[in-house]
């Protein structure tokens, strides 16, 4: 185990980085259109008692990464098989988010770079962040983590002459339905995939304040989401809004006078970066415990280049990813994010309370 | 007899060695060197008597036209014998004839003063030498190390010991203000070349016994003075311990500036930016004592370093707590100003007209096209140009004889940059942001050289991915500093980690009455090195 201790502060701004990750471009509340706001807000409670599950998960067992939770609450054989379904989950999204980034920065700002270009100088400084150890990129998300706030402030706040405030209305046109869709979908996007922080949770060195730092991430998204849902919806219209690729982008744009592109351009790679660096690291450490490699830092070279190429390689445009992230993830994401922690939360408190029947029978 | 002349055949093999052989083999040597040493160590008497010694000491010091040697006789029918060696020049010769020569000639010529039951040797010991400052040498090895420096040695015949006698005179210039740190505000004292007077300063405005200063030698061939100073009960017993255990390890053949000792000492020795300080000013250094930083002294340069040494360091100036705080915060944010301007705008004026035309406000970019219009190069050539041209003209400003200042001040202005732009060479545009950038270097002076290289790394990422490229080696920046450990002090506190009361001397400066905490950082953290704390790691992770 590694020695390394992040702060109560660090961990909430990692975590709150990674929930923003590359929902900065693409959200999957904003499938309920007019409603994206009330989508917000319940998948925001949904996802917090999604948190609430594995922050549990972590308590029950203290000091243990998810690896070791599994391999002890399910066997050393299911666990190790589980756990490297966890590898290739944690795999697949960080290439995901590393789409998500090239395929942003090759449509806005560099339309003749190739995509692997811009992917490829991004993950090596990655690497260079993740094989840093927890503690920096805990420090690293103290430096960057408070600009995003700022921006987000900046570019609404210079919109405020351009606004029209009742374009979020009416309310419920489509029913429920369509909102109930959206919020889980935004369940599954930013709050379920923080299963990853069970490999981070164990450096935390104030065990006590994992609930309060979770809670309080996921309230500061929903806020941040609200406020750019907002300031989109009463800058462009639900119209324009639903044609757009890259909504903030757009707004941004919108400016009079004063163009801030590349601000926006800075948040996706603070939260990007944070998402991606988190999840590299939650892959590396899981496959070094699988396998039995002391360090991870040797594998971190390994799978971010596996990354890098499975990012080109999953989609084929930009619209494929859109809608794959909307219609396809959610469900892809269910076994990873419900299914077997609601089990091993289950294991686990079976466990507390009855210890050693328990054991008897394993 | 015996023993001397063995002695002397090693040193006479020494001087050889060094200068019978080429650079090349310059390692050979040094084991050489190591070895004699070794050997040195041995602790060979001292010759009873005065005629062994003379003829010992003379053949050592053959060739060194410095080398005195004189021998008093005195007493009744000429029995006591003594002999008096010392460097010239190196020993206050006046003081010496005074407290030393006379004394010792009056009393054993008055046979009334004399006390018969004691031996001679504690007789001068004791009370015919006027001086305080006296110590005894044992063996050849002590002899030879007080000889070359500087204190004057006593033979007394029949002895097996010398005395050496503290008669140092005082070398070297005279306590000025220094001429990198200047300050409008506050002293204006700045340490010099002798260990002695700069350590006497400190003493001079922390008037304390708990004000430690540990000596010690470095340096295979110089056998340097180094001092470790620090305050009892403020600094961290780790952080101490720590450095005298990197200064035990240094093994070298010269220390001839704290420059040496900085870069065995720091914790990263590849990084641009400094983990270890330095400083000229004593009023500073006192300060950075009180904060619990230890310091680290080294005969022979007035630069004397301070540990830890942190990021924000560079931007704090004695001179932030004599002002008014408001004064000293608004200054505080100018110097981040001034490092992120001498960074990043060479490198942002080239993503701008390379790549992000759109983000110019449109009034400016006309400006800006007018200007660049007949320029034969592209926005990162001409940058490359005009900023290697200022490096040139600040090194060439640093390196020349003073009296040709003007003239390279007129070429500078008027060659390369008027003329520059007239010739259609560089736009005007492009002038301004290299003076820009030129003058936002000179603010923050320890980042200078950091500053200077990391430039052109940005200036090349721009080049190739505009804003992103910027980005991407901003990022990398700043992972490296939050990865950097001074002394097992993170680089980035108090912004990272999170370090709330030290807030107060960061960005923002506190009225010196609210400044009631010292630094919690330096005392809190587990203060092993970085290697140490990779060491446990590993050892964890098995």
């Amino acid at each position: 185990m590694e020695k390394a201790r992040i702060s109560s502060i660090q961990l909430f701004l990692l975590l709150t980085g990674f929930l923003y990750g590359s929902t900065v471009i693409i959200n999957p509340a904003l499938g309920a259109k007019n409603d994206a706001w009330l989508a917000i807000i319940l998948g925001g409670v949904g996802g917090a008692l999604l948190m609430g599950v594995y922050v549990s998960i972590a308590l029950l067992n203290p000091s243990r990464t998810l690896v070791e939770i599994l391999r002890d609450r399910s066997g050393k054989f299911v666990g190790n098989a589980v756990s490297i379904l966890y590898i290739w989950y944690f795999v697949h999204l960080a290439s995901l988010v590393f789409r998500n980034f090239g395929e942003f920065m090759v449509t806005v700002t560099f339309p003749e770079t190739p995509m692997i270009i811009v992917i490829g100088i991004f993950a090596v400084i990655l690497v260079y962040a993740v094989n840093s150890g927890v503690e920096v990129m805990g420090r690293l998300s103290e430096l960057f983590m408070p600009v995003v706030p700022v921006v987000v402030l900046i570019i609404s706040l210079s919109l405020i002459t351009t606004r029209d405030f009742t374009a979020f209305l009416p309310v419920l046109e489509n029913g429920m339905a369509p909102v109930l869709k959206a919020a889980f979908g935004f369940i599954t996007f930013p709050f379920g995939e923080t299963i990853a922080f069970l490999m981070l949770f164990p450096h935390l060195n104030q065990k006590g304040n994992l609930k309060k730092i979770a809670a309080l991430s996921a309230l500061f998204l929903v806020v941040l989401c609200l406020v750019i849902f907002m300031r989109d919806i009463s800058v462009l219209g639900s119209g324009l809004m639903q044609q757009a690729t890259f909504i903030p982008h757009l707004t941004s744009l919108l400016i009079p006078g004063l163009n801030v592109e590349p601000l926006v351009d800075i948040n996706l790679l603070i939260g990007g970066g944070t998402k991606i660096s988190v999840c590299i690291y939650a892959a590396v450490k899981a496959l070094s415990q699988v396998s039995g490699i002391g360090d991870y830092r040797k594998l971190t070279t390994a799978i971010t280049t596996f990354c890098v190429v499975l990012s080109i390689w999953v989609y084929e445009n930009v619209l494929e990813m859109l809608s794959w992230a909307e219609k396809v993830w959610p469900y892809y994401s269910i076994p990873f994010q419900m299914v077997i922690p609601l089990i091993l939360l289950f294991l686990s408190f079976k466990k507390r309370v009855k210890p050693s029947n328990v054991r008897n029978g394993s | 007899m015996y023993a001397v002349s063995r002695y002397w055949l090693h040193c006479k093999m020494g001087d050889k060695d060094m200068l019978g052989r080429t650079r090349k083999r310059n390692r050979m040597v040094k084991q050489n060197a190591h070895i004699d040493n070794i050997r040195n160590d041995t602790n060979e008497p001292i010759p009873q008597t005065i005629g062994a010694v003379r003829s010992g000491l003379q053949e050592i010091f053959t060739g060194c036209s410095d080398f005195v040697l004189r021998e008093i006789v005195c007493g009744k029918d000429s029995s006591i014998r003594m002999l008096v060696v010392y460097i010239n020049g190196f020993v206050d010769k006046r003081v010496l004839n005074q407290d030393v020569v006379r004394p010792i000639l009056d009393y054993f010529s008055n046979a009334k003063l004399q006390d018969k039951r004691n031996p001679i040797y504690e007789q001068l010991k004791e009370c015919v030498v006027n001086n305080n400052d006296i110590k005894e040498a044992e063996n050849m090895q002590q002899v030879m190390e007080n000889i070359v420096s500087g204190e004057a040695l006593l033979f007394i015949d029949g002895e097996d010991r010398a005395l050496v006698i503290g008669v140092k005179a005082p070398q070297g210039r005279h306590v000025e203000e220094p001429d990198t740190e200047v300050s409008i505000r506050g002293a204006r004292e700045g340490f010099v070349e002798n260990l002695l007077t700069n350590t006497t300063l400190i003493r001079k405005r922390i008037k304390n016994p708990n004000l430690k200063l540990e000596i010690m030698q470095l340096g295979e061939q110089t056998k340097t003075d180094i001092c470790i100073c620090y305050i009892k009960g403020i600094a961290n017993e780790e952080i101490v311990r720590e450095v005298r255990e990197r200064l035990k390890k240094i093994k070298t053949d010269a220390i001839l500036d704290s420059g040496y000792i900085e870069q065995f000492i720091s914790d990263s020795r590849l990084s641009l930016f400094p983990t270890v300080g330095n400083s000229e000013k004593c009023d500073k250094l006192a300060g950075k004592l009180l904060e619990g930083r230890v310091a680290i002294f080294c005969d022979g340069t007035p630069y004397v370093l301070t540990v830890p040494y942190l990021f924000i360091e560079s931007i704090q100036v004695s001179e932030d707590y004599y002002d008014h705080a408001f004064f000293a915060t608004f200054m505080r944010l100018l110097r981040l100003l001034a490092l992120l301007v001498s960074n990043l705008l060479l490198g942002m004026y080239v993503a701008l007209v390379g790549f992000h035309h759109t983000v110019i406000p449109f009034k400016l970019m006309i400006t800006l096209a007018a200007s660049r219009q007949g320029i034969p190069f592209s926005p990162i050539t001409e940058a490359v140009l005009m900023i290697v041209a200022f490096e040139l003209l600040r090194e060439a400003g640093v390196r020349m004889p003073r009296p040709i200042g003007q003239a390279l001040s007129i070429v500078g202005a008027i060659v390369l940059g008027e003329a520059s732009v007239a010739a259609g060479i560089s736009s005007n545009l492009m002038v301004i942001i290299v003076a820009i950038t030129a003058v936002c270097s000179f603010v923050v002076p320890p980042l200078i050289r950091a500053t200077m290289l990391i430039r052109f790394v940005f200036l090349a990422a721009a080049n190739f991915l505009g804003f992103f490229g910027i980005s991407f080696v901003f990022v990398a920046v700043f992972v490296h500093l939050c990865r950097l450990r001074s002394f097992g002090i993170p680089y980035m506190a108090p912004f990272s980690p999170l370090t709330a009361s030290d807030f107060k001397d960061s960005l923002v400066v506190a009225p010196i009455w609210a400044m009631v905490t010292r630094p919690k950082i330096l005392r809190q953290e587990n203060t092993k090195g970085a290697a140490g704390v990779k060491r446990q790691e590993a050892r964890l992770k098995r």
